[in-house]
């Protein structure tokens, strides 16, 4: 009997030793989000519960990597049980007699079962297969992590095993015997028969060894947790319910703070981005689809959050804080995001990687650090709009070799308002396709208008830059334009403008409709506007970031293709999972450092495993550039030929595709 | 160590310039205006050497009407003063009335060192630095690189046709004319230049107007354009004998 | 009428070429204006090396101070001679002495300047002079005052003077001012391969088919005095370094002479030279948007231009 109460203290004292460590972490973690920005993640409540059971219970983004995801989703669940058998064990103890019954028992047993399997699978995929994105993890720590789920859910077997020869001398009740239902321990209870072990001291050192490994060990975990990369087991569900909700592709959202998005300090990150440095779990799934860290250069996001976390604990602890921007997180590693969004596209517990750097960026900008070539288009687009040092007056040039002349939006109404764009508007090899696409709309006898010189750069890529105020510049400057035009729906070819108008600009009032032209194009399509003849080709599509990931427009280029009788294989990384060009965040206008092989090249590569494909088609003409040149360096020209999805619609509409197109690839 | 810094607006030559043919007379309003790139350096090269030695650097302009963007952007970039001299002054006064101007606040003012770009795009009538030193009669030196303040003395490195350069040393006051600054110019993000507007002020000081030497400008023209490359024809020996005179004509071989 | 003072610069005991350019030019001006042509050079090679120039006069200026140029003492040495001359005209060079002393000695004198100026003409008995601004998008044409000014030229504006003259010879004792002294002079490195900085760059382009074919390259760059860069493909092929690279992602240059071989002028790359002073293209394709840009052009293969031109310019 001395035993139950040796077992009652021990279960009460490590509980409040291990509660109250447990809640000063958190107490030191809320402290920090307090001091943090504020940021508004608490509308939306009924999609944030379906969101987070969708991600939670049913493991929607885990299960994207399948082993992991069904290794992880065998532990989580092992969790929920965990609770049953916390009852069960401490009711054993506390109110001697108490039972789950054997139904119970037998769901505890399954899912014990279930966990080890997870745990062998676990082991199996960091001992074995050691996937390269656990590079940089705390390694240690999944191994401890995994060692204590083991010793849980193996003691309480163990436990339950010995309970009907402990129940007599340590609790003074008879107890029921086990049911064959809890296999495990039943199992493991005619083994103890066979030995021998059934005796009163023998059965109440097994039954005592078992519950310390259970109860006392989930009291250890719980003081353990907080410390550890582990802490998502806490943080997971509610980082996931107060995740970003949209628009998707807004970078910053009102209210903007007025001291400007620069991250210096901890102080500036809001309270989501602190919340975000404690639940990575470092599985470094974002690291895997990182286009820059898979280009050879020193960008791993995982890493960002992971130094984030670290330089916090330290400065935690009294040491003298560490400027965040080129300091914690080296310039190099910042320069080198495209901001494509993978990485956030790619987290289970939705942490928010681009905004944190951007707002890095930021600092650094203001610091006057800029990749000198990215400073030169930064005060072009401050002076002429534009990123090629062009006059603005020579921003509506392309439209010279057209036959029929466009409308001026802004001293007419039009039914569609063509937003350009800086390369389409301005570099020699896509102003074919610009024209490309004029031509299509006057086919087709589309109403529809640019604002000429009107017209300055969305801003997009100023933003992602980190030059916050320029963007606020060149959106107050095309809204001011768009305010004096008439029109029913913007079209643009460029994602980045798309982006811009779509989602960025909402925060100054401005919510009219915005297409891309391969929307636009399919609504054409379908009422007839075009007589198309099938082209018969075999073909792959490349989801421009800022399309697809940031908006989502997954389906519209694709059915434009199918409408022109392409047959499209797709890549291994498509739609959402889509591998970007390298080129966003301004980083088309930024020196390559410690490139080992280019996004851009890795790509027309991963087209080149489809069978039989001889077309590489794009929908934005930062692709163009990007992959033209890839194309070539690569050596591919002969193999598969790159194009736009103008040029397409163009050749299956019967208008001549110029010489200078062909040329190019 | 007191440092002036000298900055001038130009005309932004990614625009076209504005030329009324018919009389040969600048349109000075019609043109975009930007800070010159070499006075750019000087204030780069200023802020290196307050990094290094603690300077107090003041950015100056003459107040030809479009100087405040300018001059608060130079104290984003780190700056500690912006003086602007007002008086009779447009974007069409030569650069002998901007200097004479900038020369009598030296008199009243003390400086060390004033650096300015070693030249600007529309500097017909002379380089402002060159002018003012030659007024001041104070030593001064163009093409100018590599500043640094050791002790008492000013180093700076000047460079020659060839690659060749020298170093010299200098006693305060000096004039200097930049060349490039050791690193390129920072980048003033628009926020910060938006808070200097808010946070700091530009010190407005009257300048007297002196009559000075000004040229007799009959016009300004377009030269005849070039347009397309000139084809040399032949086989590749030709074409080297013809590429070799056009280069000899030029003085860009010996020969 | 006035005299025209010419500043002449010395290297190695003999006046400069850009000095013999504005030497020609002076004596035709005299001519028209009736005016004598006084030089002035500087140290004690200064007598020697002016001796037997086309000039009335020459001012050989003395003395342990203008042994090496100091910007200090020659202007104030200058300032000296212009005193004693009161010159209708004082030619200086556009190069870094000239810009020295172009400006100081006209603000010095409290006379104007004209700076830049690539013509001058007699009109009547006016001069007029024509400036080349903005970076040369722009001449002005501008009357000089009868009284005295200032020109600073830009070397090869003229053709260099070969006639020879005897001019007399008075010497002339250097100011003495202190507060500026020569350190030390620093020769150009070997190694030194920033392209921005080079008169003469011989480009490669994918044009080049080969590494191994970049010593052609390199022969006619050494043989030319130049340097030789590359546009992106080049580099991306890793053959040569980024240093190397001209255009939008590498460096931008404004060279004297920029020999574009086997580039096709991406846009990128048009970016960063489209700007130098004179542009010879060689690519097969007669239609690449380098020839938009470039001066002369032909369609002759580069492996082929390249040994010539080194050849030429080594028989000389």
């Amino acid at each position: 009997m001395a035993l139950r109460y040796v077992l009652m203290a021990a279960t009460v004292v490590l509980f409040v030793v291990a509660g109250a460590i447990f809640v000063g972490r958190f107490w030191n973690i809320y402290q920090v989000m307090r001091k943090s920005r504020a940021t508004i993640r608490t509308d939306q409540i009924g999609k944030r519960l379906i969101s987070t059971i969708e991600q939670v219970f049913a493991h929607k983004r885990m299960l994207k990597v399948r082993y992991s995801g069904v290794l992880h989703l065998f532990i989580f669940s092992g969790f929920v049980v965990l609770l049953i058998d916390v009852v069960g064990s401490i009711g054993q103890v506390f109110s001697p007699g108490f039972s789950i019954g054997p139904v119970l028992g037998m769901i505890v047993d399954i899912w014990v079962g279930l966990v080890l399997i997870g745990v062998a699978m676990a082991v199996y995929q960091r001992a074995v297969i050691k996937p390269e994105r656990y590079h940089g993890s705390d390694e240690t720590d999944g191994y401890i992590i995994l060692s204590i789920i083991t010793c849980i859910v193996v003691g309480i077997v163990v436990h339950e095993s010995f309970y009907p020869y402990a129940a007599g001398p340590i609790f003074g009740v008879k107890a029921v015997a086990l049911s064959p239902m809890e296999f495990l321990a039943y199992g493991l209870s005619r083994i103890w028969v066979s030995l021998g072990w059934t005796g009163a001291t023998a059965a109440s050192i097994g039954y005592a060894v078992g519950y310390t490994m259970d109860i006392l060990m989930i009291w250890v975990f719980l003081a353990y947790l907080p410390y550890s990369k582990h802490l998502h087991v806490f943080l997971a569900i509610p980082n996931i319910f107060v995740r970003k909700m949209g628009p998707h592709g807004e970078l910053v959202t009102a209210p903007v703070p007025e001291e400007g998005i620069a991250i210096r300090s901890f102080r500036d990150l809001s309270w989501k981005d602190v919340l975000d440095l404690y639940t990575c779990t470092e599985c470094g799934r974002c690291q895997a689809v990182c286009p820059a860290h898979a280009a050879g250069q020193p960008l791993s996001p995982k890493m960002v959050i992971l130094e984030l976390r670290e330089a916090l604990k330290k400065e935690l602890s009294g040491e003298p804080p560490i400027p965040l921007a080129g300091g914690v997180v080296s310039q190099e590693e910042l320069w080198a995001c495209t901001t494509c969004g993978a990485c956030m596209e790619a987290c289970p517990v939705f942490i928010e990687h681009v905004p944190k750097i951007v707002g890095m960026r930021a600092a650094l900008l203001e610091d006057g650090e800029i990749d000198k070539t990215a400073q030169k288009v930064l005060v072009g687009w401050d002076r002429q709009g534009n990123s090629f040092g062009q006059p603005l007056k020579k921003r509506p040039g392309w439209t010279k070799g057209l036959e029929i002349s466009i409308k001026d939006a802004r001293r007419e109404p039009v039914d569609w308002l063509w937003f350009v764009g800086d390369f389409a508007s301005y570099d020699p090899r896509i102003q074919d396709l610009t024209r490309l696409v004029a031509r299509l709309l006057q086919q087709a006898n589309v109403d529809f208008g640019i604002l000429y010189d009107g017209e300055s750069n969305s801003g997009n890529d100023a933003l992602r830059i980190g030059e916050f105020g320029l963007f606020e510049a060149l959106a107050q400057k095309n809204l001011e334009k768009l305010q004096e035009a008439e029109y029913n729906m913007i079209f643009t070819t460029d994602p980045h403008s798309l982006n811009a108008l779509k989602n960025e600009y909402g925060k100054y009032g401005f919510h009219r409709p915005v297409k891309h032209y391969t929307e636009a194009f399919v609504d054409l399509i379908d009422q007839r506007k075009f007589d198309l003849k099938p082209l018969g080709i075999r073909a792959t599509y490349h989801d421009p970031c800022y399309l697809g990931r940031w908006n989502r427009i997954f389906d519209a280029p694709r059915e434009l293709m199918k409408r022109v009788g392409v047959d499209l294989v797709e890549m291994p990384r498509h739609g959402e999972n889509s591998f970007c060009c390298g080129a966003g965040g301004g980083r088309i206008w930024m020196e390559e450092v410690g490139i080992k092989e280019r996004p851009a090249d890795q790509r027309i590569r991963e087209a080149l495993t489809l069978e039989g494909v001889t077309h590489f088609v794009m929908a934005c003409p930062k692709d163009v550039a990007m992959f033209t040149a890839a194309v070539a360096s690569t050596g591919n020209e002969g193999r598969l030929k790159v194009v736009d999805m103008a040029e397409l619609l163009a050749e299956a509409a019967g208008l001549g595709v110029p010489d200078t197109l062909v040329a190019a690839r | 160590m007191r440092i002036l810094v000298l900055s001038k607006s130009v005309p932004d030559l990614v625009e076209e310039l504005a030329l009324d043919e018919d009389n040969g007379e600048l349109l000075h309003d019609d043109m975009t205006y930007v800070p010159s790139e070499w006075d750019d350096h000087a204030l780069e090269e200023a802020l290196l050497l307050k990094e290094e030695v603690g300077a107090e650097v003041t950015v100056l302009a003459v107040d030809t009407g479009d100087v405040d963007n300018m001059l608060f952007t130079a104290l984003a970039k780190g700056a500690d003063h912006a003086v602007k001299l007002t008086g009779d002054f447009d974007l069409a006064t030569s650069n002998r009335k901007r200097a004479q101007a900038i020369a009598n606040y030296l008199r009243d003012n003390t400086f060390d060192l004033v650096l300015s770009g070693v030249q600007a795009i529309d500097d017909i009538d002379g380089q402002i630095p060159a002018i003012v030193a030659g007024l001041l009669e104070w030593p001064h030196a163009s093409v100018v690189t590599e500043v640094s303040i050791q002790g008492e003395q000013i180093h700076f490195r000047q460079e020659y046709g060839g690659g060749l350069q020298a170093e010299f040393s200098a006693q305060a006051p000096l004039v200097l004319g930049i060349q490039a600054a050791r690193k390129p110019p920072r980048y003033a993000s628009i926020a910060k230049v938006r808070q200097m507007m808010k946070s700091s002020t530009v010190d407005e000081i009257d300048a007297s107007a002196d009559t000075v030497p000004e040229l007799e400008i009959r016009r300004f023209f377009k030269p005849v354009a070039a347009g397309h490359a000139e084809m040399i024809e032949g086989d590749p020996e030709e074409v080297a004998d013809r590429i070799i005179t056009i280069l000899k004509e030029r003085k860009l071989v010996r020969g | 009428m006035g005299s025209i003072l010419v500043v002449t610069e010395i290297l190695g005991g003999n006046i400069s070429d850009t000095s013999r350019e504005l030497l020609s030019k002076a004596r035709e001006l005299s001519q028209a204006l009736s005016g004598e042509v006084v030089a002035v050079g500087f140290g004690s090679q200064a007598a020697q090396a002016l001796a037997h120039i086309d000039a009335d006069r020459a001012i050989a200026v003395t003395g342990q101070a203008v042994e090496q140029y100091l910007p200090l003492v020659y202007e104030r040495s200058l300032l000296q001679a212009l005193e004693q001359e009161s010159p209708q005209l004082t030619m200086v060079a556009n190069t870094t002495m000239g810009l020295d002393l172009g400006a100081g000695v006209a603000a010095g004198r409290g006379v104007p300047l004209v700076a830049y100026c690539n013509a001058l003409t007699v009109d009547g008995d006016e001069i007029v002079a024509q400036s080349q601004v903005f970076a040369g998008k722009l001449l002005a044409e501008v009357v000089l005052p009868r009284e005295e000014a200032v020109v600073t030229i830009l070397p090869g504006s003229f053709p260099a003077s070969m006639v020879e003259g005897h001019p007399t010879i008075t010497a002339m004792e250097a100011a003495s001012v202190p507060g500026m002294a020569l350190i030390q002079i620093l020769a150009p490195e070997k190694s030194d391969v920033d392209i921005t900085r080079a008169d003469i760059l011989v480009s490669v382009g994918r044009g080049i088919q080969d590494p191994e074919n970049l010593t052609l390259a390199d022969e006619l760059a050494e043989a030319i005095g130049g340097v030789v860069s590359c546009s992106r493909p080049v580099v991306d092929a890793g053959w040569l370094p980024k240093a190397r690279q001209v255009g939008k992602s590498g460096q931008t240059v404004k060279p004297k002479l920029y020999l574009a071989l086997g580039i096709s002028g991406a846009p990128e790359h048009l970016q960063g030279m489209k700007d130098a002073d004179l542009i010879i293209a060689a690519n097969t394709d007669e239609s690449a948007s380098i020839m938009d840009v470039a001066h002369y052009g032909t369609t002759v293969d580069i492996l082929d231009l390249m040994p010539a031109l080194t050849e030429r310019l080594r028989g000389e």
